[in-house]
């Protein structure tokens, strides 16, 4: 294992500070599109990168995985704007995606926990693609109201942010999970680490919910989402769900 | 046999998609739908509970390769019944309470999505089920107490509620993954066999496993009822829909009670656990108390009510008698769900009489009544100090000739006898027209409600945990060292008696006033106003973290 091979993994599984790569790419996209491309490839390269990085890997770096987990997870506390809210948040999860790899080799060409986090915020980039084309722009705390105005478009956030933060019974839940078992009994504090992550994700995402859906509606029209749309991303979260449940089986 | 466990949970989940369903026809339909669901919920909570009554035996039903189990057993029966009939009530009052308002399908779906829930959280069989549905109430009680989507002051603390919540669901996932990795397995009853086996397993640090997770059962049990210092989220969530309060107070808040009752085989390996679930649960019961005294606000007064009342139930475990912790979240679901209901009835009747007690003088000379009269006081106080013992003692002794060994027990007849007391010295306090009528009624209020809390408790007892062994073991973890538990027995009467000594002093020499009393009397006072101003350090934290957020994404680049 070479220390730029590594270094290249930890551009696109991101590691401060080379996740600032990621950060300001995705800043200054501001297609929809290319955001959910992104999303995906990103981590994706990053997998497979990691899956090639022969030897075991050190302790040290799930120490720094787990270290700038926290640190975005943190900053994404005082973010109003959805795109860069979602952006820090996958900094942070893709992050922790070298815990399975420092502690259980098996589990290193895994993409189910790379889909487990990236699905719903690659929803949750088209969901803020389509704020940002009808309102002008998804900041929260300006925008509010949407529960009341625009009830589909809101209740889809809600489920993409809920996913995203880890809640149970989506994915990320049973992913956190397994991570937090996987480091327990090596290193402990890297498994506090995880649970203090998520209690972040979780207060995050409640103040980005609050600043879009909460409040009187907006003055501007609120435009809802179609039903059609709502169905097909409504189907995509419950089978999502649905899979995550199934393959969450293999949790014994 | 343990088939209307399933049941149990599909029953609302289906309610809650069909009412979905249905809310383009009408929001009657929904609620109709709904309650029609409770209903049937409720009947088949009653036929398992009579299945358990009549010595079923316990079963677990796999429905996952892993995980998603539910459990057939006396307290997963017991505590559907509860929160099902609960649910059904708080279902039925909504139908009309919350008419008109917005989001009244949303509502009822999410009060069946929540009965599923708490359904599945009782009848967990494993660990995975059970930290699921753990976490789900959370999530599902923010967005009932955010019902009203345009109150951002309803959402806020809303928010409060969800992060105490998950930050109470961090130690139960640690604690999930310690038994995992010790036993190998996510299976309840499996993971209490395997204790049971081997109850000196070691895990992290070489620490003693059953003390280890039930320190960390007890963090979740904290944060869920709501005990010091983590308490704050539940006075403060009024804003939310009466009824939600009244799920909340009445089922959801109890869920710690149940959480320690579900691993009392874990609890009965332990050491010191349950002394600190003693010491939380007394201190939150005194500060609950106390801060409800300081409330003008019905629902905020009711609000640190139940904080009490969750003190006294963690209180009542921290002693080893975890079955009267199941009674007493029973009792007091059953009682703070009418208070709740009810509020609005006495906000009414308040604002039509004020209900303040007439002066002596008033009554007198206007209404020209003869003032009330009172007894020589040290008669009263023999009666006070006597009577509610006698009736404690034998009260208990009908149920067990050999109480006064165990000492929960006799911890419990303590407080016991410190309530009778205290309610018959405040009788003693009012002036009525028949003190000894008055006395007598009380009297026999007091005899009833000992008696039938003590033979309630003792069938609980029998019922849950039926195994006398078991019991007495449960018991024995729970106590100390004799000498210390005598000490401290005499140190709490003599505290307790001075208290009341120093209120009859403070009653016969009213007009004199001391000023550094006073001035002490003044700060305290503040302090109890302001909470102990725990509410406002958390918000001060909150602040800075957030700031400190800020300062480091400007500093970053957001990037």
């Amino acid at each position: 294992m070479s220390s730029i091979s590594l270094l290249l993994v930890a551009i696109f599984l991101p590691l401060f500070p080379f996740s600032m790569v990621f950060n300001r790419l995705f800043a200054r996209i501001a297609s929809a599109p290319m955001r959910i491309a992104l999303l995906l490839a990103w981590p994706s390269i990053g997998l497979v990168l990691l899956s090639a990085l022969g030897n075991t890997l050190p302790t040290w770096v799930a120490y720094w995985s787990v270290a700038t987990a926290l640190l975005y997870a943190f900053r994404a506390l005082a973010l109003r704007d959805l795109a860069l809210w979602l952006s820090h948040i996958a900094t942070s999860a893709w992050a922790l995606l070298w815990l399975p790899a420092v502690f259980d080799e098996t589990a290193r060409a895994s993409a189910w926990p790379v889909a487990a986090f990236s699905v719903p915020l690659v929803l949750l980039a088209w969901l803020t693609g389509y704020l940002e084309r009808t309102y002008g722009a998804a900041y929260a705390g300006s925008l509010g109201g949407l529960a009341t105005g625009a009830p589909r478009l809101a209740g889809l956030l809600v489920f993409t942010v809920l996913a995203a933060i880890g809640t149970p019974l989506f994915p990320g839940f049973f992913v956190l999970l397994n991570m937090i078992g996987v480091s327990l009994n090596t290193t402990p504090a890297t498994a506090l680490a995880v649970l203090a992550v998520w209690m972040l994700w979780a207060w995050a995402g409640v103040r980005i919910l609050q600043g879009l859906i909460v409040g009187p509606p907006n003055d501007t029209a609120q435009a809802d989402i179609g039903p059609t749309q709502t169905g097909i991303l409504g189907m995509v979260m419950a089978a999502f769900a649905a899979g995550g449940i199934w393959l969450s089986g293999g949790l014994a | 046999m343990n088939q209307p466990m399933a049941y149990l949970i599909l029953v609302p989940l289906a309610t809650a998609v069909v009412g979905w369903w249905l809310r383009s026809h009408s929001d009657r339909t929904t609620a109709r739908v709904s309650i029609a669901g409770t209903v049937v919920t409720f009947l088949i909570a009653l036929f398992a509970l009579g299945l358990a009554l009549t010595g079923t035996p316990v079963e677990q039903i796999a429905i996952g390769p892993s995980w998603g189990s539910l459990l057939f057993d006396p307290l997963s029966t017991l505590m559907a019944v509860v929160i099902s009939g609960i649910s059904l009530i708080v279902h039925v009052y909504s139908r009309r309470y919350m008419a008109g308002e917005r989001g009244y399908a949303r509502f009822f779906m999410l009060l069946d999505l929540m009965t599923a829930t708490l359904l599945l959280m009782v009848s967990a069989g494993d660990l995975i089920t059970l930290l699921v549905a753990w976490h789900l109430v959370g999530v599902l009680l923010y967005f009932l107490l955010g019902q009203e989507m345009t109150n951002p002051t309803a959402h806020r603390y809303a928010a409060w509620t969800f992060l105490t919540y998950r930050f109470g669901d961090l130690p139960l996932v640690l604690a999930a993954v310690l038994l995992y990795q010790a036993f190998g397995t996510w299976s309840l009853p499996a993971i209490f066999d395997a204790l049971a086996q081997a109850p000196d397993s070691r895990t992290l640090f070489d620490l003693p496993l059953a003390e280890s997770v039930a320190t960390l059962l007890a963090l979740s049990v904290f944060a869920r009822s709501a005990q010091f210092l983590l308490h704050t989220w539940l006075p403060y969530t009024m804003s939310g829909p009466t009824p939600v309060s009244a799920l909340m107070h009445a089922g959801i808040v109890n869920a710690g009670g149940f959480l320690i009752n579900r691993f009392a085989p874990l609890f009965v390996h332990t050491e010191g656990v349950l002394h600190w679930l003693f010491i939380v649960g007394l201190v939150t019961a005194v500060v609950g108390s106390v801060l409800m005294l300081a409330q003008n606000d019905i629902k905020k007064a009711l609000g640190y009510s139940t904080m009490g009342q969750m003190g006294f139930m963690v209180m009542e475990c921290g002693v080893g008698a975890f079955s009267l912790a199941v009674y007493h979240l029973i009792a007091h679901g059953l009682f703070k769900g009418t208070l709740f209901l009810g509020a609005g009835g006495v906000i009414r009747q308040a604002r039509q009489n004020d209900g303040v007690p007439k002066d002596d003088l008033y009554t007198f000379v206007v209404e020209r009544r003869p003032a009330g009269v009172r007894r020589p006081w040290l008669l009263m106080a023999a009666v006070t100090l006597v009577v509610p013992a006698t009736i404690l003692v034998l009260a208990h002794w009908l149920v067990a000739n050999d109480f006064f060994q165990r000492q929960g027990a006799v911890v419990l007849l303590f407080f016991g006898w410190v309530t009778g007391a205290q309610l018959i010295f405040a009788t003693y306090r009012m002036r009525t027209e028949n003190t000894w009528r008055l006395l007598g009624l009380i009297l026999i209020s007091f005899t009833i409600v000992v008696v039938g809390y003590t033979l309630i408790a003792h069938a609980f007892d029998v019922f849950l945990y039926p195994d006398e062994a078991f019991r007495a073991q449960i018991y024995a973890s729970a106590g100390i060292d004799i000498f210390w538990f005598d000490v401290l027995v005499i140190l709490v009467a003599l505290v307790v008696v001075f208290g009341w000594l120093i209120t009859y002093y403070a009653q016969n020499n009213g007009g004199r006033r001391d000023l550094q009393a006073t001035s002490i009397w003044r700060s305290f006072y503040t302090l109890i106003a302001r909470e102990f101003y725990v509410a406002a350090a958390y918000r001060r934290l909150s602040d800075a973290l957030l700031g400190a957020a800020a300062r480091l994404n400007v500093m970053l680049r957001w990037s």
